[in-house]
């Protein structure tokens, strides 16, 4: 396997520092999905959050925080996500960027 | 708990939020910089340019020892199909004109100036509200805190969660977000130096259209740091919404390019980064103040793609230094009402840096075109082909070929139509 292929976005992620936070700060009203056709959460998120498995499950530890998902979610999908920041210090943090 | 004694609070400790800070601080005014981040920057991404003449105009010789990766000396645009590409390559005369940097260095350096200048800096705090009086807002709620302030000056970001809870601005559409996604690759300095065929020391930007956005609006971008390339793709948040393409799947069409394999290869990707940008520009906001609150950088939109150049970080100081001379005005006349504070507006259309966003303001519509992503890099291309290709099969004269080739692909007339378009947009 070729580098490129090899490059995972599981590989991605592992390259960024996240630290966990004790209050969920993404809330994701499910029951909602089962009902969302276009399910754009899915495709927008560039860190795999959304992932769809007979229902919708969320991961919100890899996110990034860029707040994308919010908007597709109650524009184009079904209104089901709340979203807000982590708390002060918690989540992702880019040593680059 | 309640802080007291600051007469500002400038939320987001970003390039906007620094460059307010630092203004007023300057004269003697009591502010408070909000961070939600461990550190300014750390919650930060940009694809990887500075217009230098922000700060500059901020900061005055202090500027130099700014954390620059490299000055960008030459520009490259490139139109790609799958497996071919067109270049343009311009090398500019301007030695520190702009230049490449790493938001976690830079932001953290630009507050610490701040600090410098006066300011208080409390990072690890997330403001989750705005106090509010009567429609008025008179400072802001971070945790347990409650900070009491006569004006609080919104840097908070693409989110627009303060401008929001004022009522400033409803959620963003789809078609006015992109997603932009970038791998950072570690290089040594003599192979990005030799690849991207610049001078010891001297940087390079490269913008590629064509076939790595899948025919999406988008496109991708190459700036080259010290020791490493940031390289990434900017995608429309309508188009991989209604695609069902994810978002970072770009990155993998872009990195397997034959062009950009050859400045990418070998190279050790060490950091990954995503960051949502606004693409309405000013308007994502209904204005960019209310009684109590001014709002700046991302956040109110202040920024430019105008298609070939990508302008945040300059913007979004000229803005956040704006934002702090209408709070100073404001401040003489002890009137923070928002028609006191409405004189922001005013500075943002004198700016001759920030007009550019009133310049361009038809750019984002005309970028909606999706031909620009399929038929016109896939002509550039094929044309150069023609052109340049000598098989003793016989040449036809260039404008012959041109047309030939556009044949099939899109019409005289469209083409002409998106030409005039592009004049009068650009």
């Amino acid at each position: 396997m070729s580098t490129e292929e090899s490059l995972t976005l599981d590989k991605r992620l592992a390259l960024v520092s996240f630290t966990k936070d004790a209050e969920p700060f993404i809330v994701v009203d499910t029951n909602k999905c089962n009902h969302c056709e276009s399910k754009p959460c899915l495709y927008i998120c560039p860190a795999e959050v959304y992932a769809w498995k007979e229902k919708l499950n969320y991961n919100t530890e890899g996110c990034m925080e860029t707040g994308a998902c919010l908007i597709v979610c109650h524009k184009i999908g079904a209104g089901a996500i709340s979203w807000s920041y982590p708390s002060g210090g918690k989540g992702v943090t880019f040593k680059l960027g | 708990m309640s802080l007291g004694g600051f007469e500002v609070a400038v939320v987001g400790a970003g390039p906007a939020g620094s460059a307010a800070a630092i203004t007023l601080a300057r004269e003697g005014v009591q502010v408070l910089l909000v961070e939600r981040g461990t550190f300014p920057g750390s919650k930060n991404v940009f694809g990887g340019r500075i217009y230098s003449y922000a700060l500059k105009r901020l900061l005055g010789d202090s500027w130099k020892d700014a954390p620059v990766e490299r000055f960008v000396r030459k520009e490259g645009i490139t139109f790609m199909t799958s497996d071919n590409a067109f270049s343009v390559e311009f090398e500019s005369k301007d030695p520190e004109g702009s230049f490449t940097a790493k938001r976690a260095k830079f932001d953290k350096w630009l507050a610490e100036k701040a600090e410098k200048a006066g300011a208080s800096l409390i990072t690890e705090s997330r403001v989750d509200d705005l106090i509010m009086d009567g429609g008025r807002v008179r400072g802001v709620v971070a945790g347990q805190d409650k900070i009491p302030t006569d004006v609080v000056i919104a840097c908070d970001g693409t989110t627009t969660g303060l401008a929001r809870r004022a009522g400033l601005t409803s959620m963003l559409e789809p078609n006015q977000i992109s997603m932009g996604v970038k791998d950072v690759i570690e290089l040594p300095r003599e192979k990005i130096e030799e690849r991207l065929g610049l001078e010891p020391g001297q940087g390079a930007a490269h913008v590629f259209i064509g076939a790595c956005s899948g025919g999406l609006r988008g496109g991708g971008f190459l700036y080259t740091n010290q020791d490493s390339l940031a390289l990434g793709m900017v995608v429309g948040g309508d188009d991989v919404s209604s695609h069902k393409t994810q978002s970072y799947s770009f990155m993998r069409k872009l990195r397997q390019h034959p062009k950009v394999q050859r400045f990418i290869k070998g190279g050790k990707t060490v950091e990954y980064d995503a960051h949502m940008i606004p693409e309405a520009g000013p308007k994502m906001l209904s204005r960019p103040y209310t009684d109590g609150m001014v709002v700046a950088g991302d956040a109110a939109g202040h920024l430019l793609n105008n298609g070939y150049t990508f302008r945040g970080v300059d913007m979004a100081i000229q803005a956040g230094v704006a934002a702090a001379q209408t709070v100073l005005e404001a401040r003489k006349k002890r009137d923070y009402s928002a028609n006191s504070l409405k004189t922001f507006e005013r500075k943002l259309h004198a700016d001759p840096a920030l007009k550019d966003m009133y310049t361009f303001h038809r750019v984002p519509a005309y970028l909606r075109n999706r031909r620009l992503y399929t038929v016109y890099p896939e002509l550039v291309c094929a044309a150069a082909e023609a052109v340049y290709r000598v098989d003793g099969t016989g040449k036809k004269k260039i404008s012959k070929e041109l047309r030939l080739q556009a044949k099939g692909r899109v019409s005289i007339f469209t083409l002409i139509r998106d030409l005039i378009g592009g004049a009068r947009t650009f």
